[in-house]
């Protein structure tokens, strides 16, 4: 499966890689919207902040949009996940706004929220067998966090940190995004790529 | 809930881990990718590449390093030693690093916690913070001091203020080291871990003196660290992470659980 790893310039995308290519997709790193648009599935890494994503967007947010409602799959990780959204707290300019509500900082009082969390899932399939027998504990590194407005049902699994629920993965149709790190996640992570793969093929 | 983390650092230098006393008689222990695939098998929750070679001449090694662990190993990789600016930042995040810690640079020139947390965010940027009891004052107030190089230069300044600043100039997260306590395996020095923690709002890992699982319980109740780190008395063979979990949960300490079959 040729799957496209969209590269806003960065960082870190060697583990993500990695991973996906465990999980069976052969894999390029493209700054080039042309060429992510035109892969079998996108991965929206998640290193950096919102306005440089949003800048690497380069005005082809409406074709992004469009592309995952015509069933690109697509998962975005953590800033990947927010680029889902029209607007973030953390910067300037327009997400793709596949769903509808915002980003926002989490209120705790240790900020950005650095760890291991547990991840409440509610048995979408992108879940399947990703909990090693006692939870799924996923790794979060995040200052921010996506709040939906008007239909909760995107939602599809939560976590909390310091007394705060919020959205630990979404989705809408064949595009999923995960607030936590599935690549640094260790195996249940590692399962987790698998079964976007796995789902994307079909 | 947000699971205390256990954090395994490793000495590397030239492309292998090296252990010695004091950065003397240093010898070769392993392979650092070995190493890592090794701890995060057993359950460790991040891995920490302290390069002690600074020098530039071999950087590329330390980036070559790095890209073959992150290439292999799935759990959070900090990279610190030698890191004077933003490009350094760079070069280590886009070979594999997730976190950059620094110490003297940012003593140096501490807007350049700020300019890393704007290009990279404030997740990527560890302040290290490597603190010694000042003498006993007459008034009788415990106070620290923050060093650089490895802990030989007293830099004058309030090792807890210092720590505050950094995490507000942009750092993350705190890697607080005890120097007094470095090596001692006699536990971390919780009075200073729970001043900074006290302090600061980033997430705390406290470092330098851990020798028996207790000492890592009560870093992480009793000092109110986020995270311990620990190096020797596992390199050393003394115990495992596996080992270190099982205790800490048996104890209440929420660790995250190790899951089966990780690769």
């Amino acid at each position: 499966m040729d799957v496209a790893l969209f590269d806003y310039g960065a960082g870190n995308l060697h583990s993500l890689k990695k991973g996906l290519e465990a999980g069976g997709g052969t894999v390029t790193i493209t700054p080039d919207w042309d060429r992510a648009l035109s892969a079998e599935a996108l991965v929206l890494p998640g290193v950096g902040s919102f306005g440089a994503a949003v800048r690497s967007l380069r005005d082809r947010e409406e074709d992004v949009r469009e592309a995952l409602e015509a069933g690109l799959p697509c998962l975005g990780i953590c800033l990947g996940m927010q680029l889902f959204f029209a607007e973030s707290e953390e910067g300037e300019g327009t997400g793709i706004g596949l769903l509808p509500g915002r980003v926002r900082k989490l209120k705790g009082r240790r900020v950005p929220q650095m760890g291991w969390n547990d991840v409440a899932a509610e048995g979408d399939t992108l879940f399947r067998a990703t909990d090693p027998g006692q939870g799924l504990v996923a790794y979060y590194a995040n200052s921010y966090v996506c709040e939906l407005t008007g239909d909760p049902s995107p939602i599809i699994a939560w976590s909390e940190y310091e007394g705060e629920r919020f959205p630990a993965a979404v989705r809408r149709g064949r595009a999923v995004g995960v607030q936590f790190h599935p690549e640094k996640s260790s195996s249940p992570g590692l399962r987790l790529l698998k079964n976007f793969l796995e789902e994307a093929a079909r | 809930m947000l699971r205390p983390r256990i954090i395994v650092c490793l000495d590397v230098e030239g492309g292998r881990v090296v252990k010695g006393t004091q950065f003397r008689n240093l010898r070769d222990v392993g392979d650092p990718v070995e190493l890592a695939r090794r701890y995060e098998e057993e359950g460790a929750d991040e891995v920490v590449f302290l390069d002690i070679t600074a020098s530039h001449e071999k950087r590329g090694t330390l980036l070559e390093t790095v890209q073959r662990t992150a290439e292999v190993r799935f759990i959070p990789l900090t990279v610190g030693g030698g890191v004077r600016t933003v490009e350094d930042m760079g070069e280590l995040l886009r070979a594999g690093a997730d976190k950059i810690s620094v110490n003297s640079s940012a003593v140096r020139r501490p807007e350049l916690l700020t300019e890393g947390a704007e290009l990279f965010g404030s997740q990527c940027i560890v302040a290290s913070v490597d603190a010694a009891r000042n003498p006993p004052s007459e008034s009788g107030e415990v106070g620290w001091t923050h060093y650089t190089h490895g802990g030989r230069k007293p830099t004058g300044l309030d090792a807890v203020e210092w720590a505050r600043e950094c995490a507000q100039r942009g750092a993350g997260e705190i890697l607080l080291t005890s120097i007094d306590q470095d090596g001692a395996r006699t536990g971390y020095d919780l009075l200073l871990t729970r001043s900074v923690a006290e302090r600061v709002s980033v997430p705390v890992i406290a470092s330098g003196g851990a020798g028996s699982h207790e000492h890592l319980r009560d870093g992480l109740t009793d000092g109110r660290a986020d995270a311990v780190l620990l190096a020797g008395i596992l390199h050393d063979g003394l115990t495992t992470v596996r080992k270190i979990k099982a205790d800490l949960a048996e104890w209440g300490v929420p660790v995250r659980p190790i899951p089966e079959g990780t690769t």
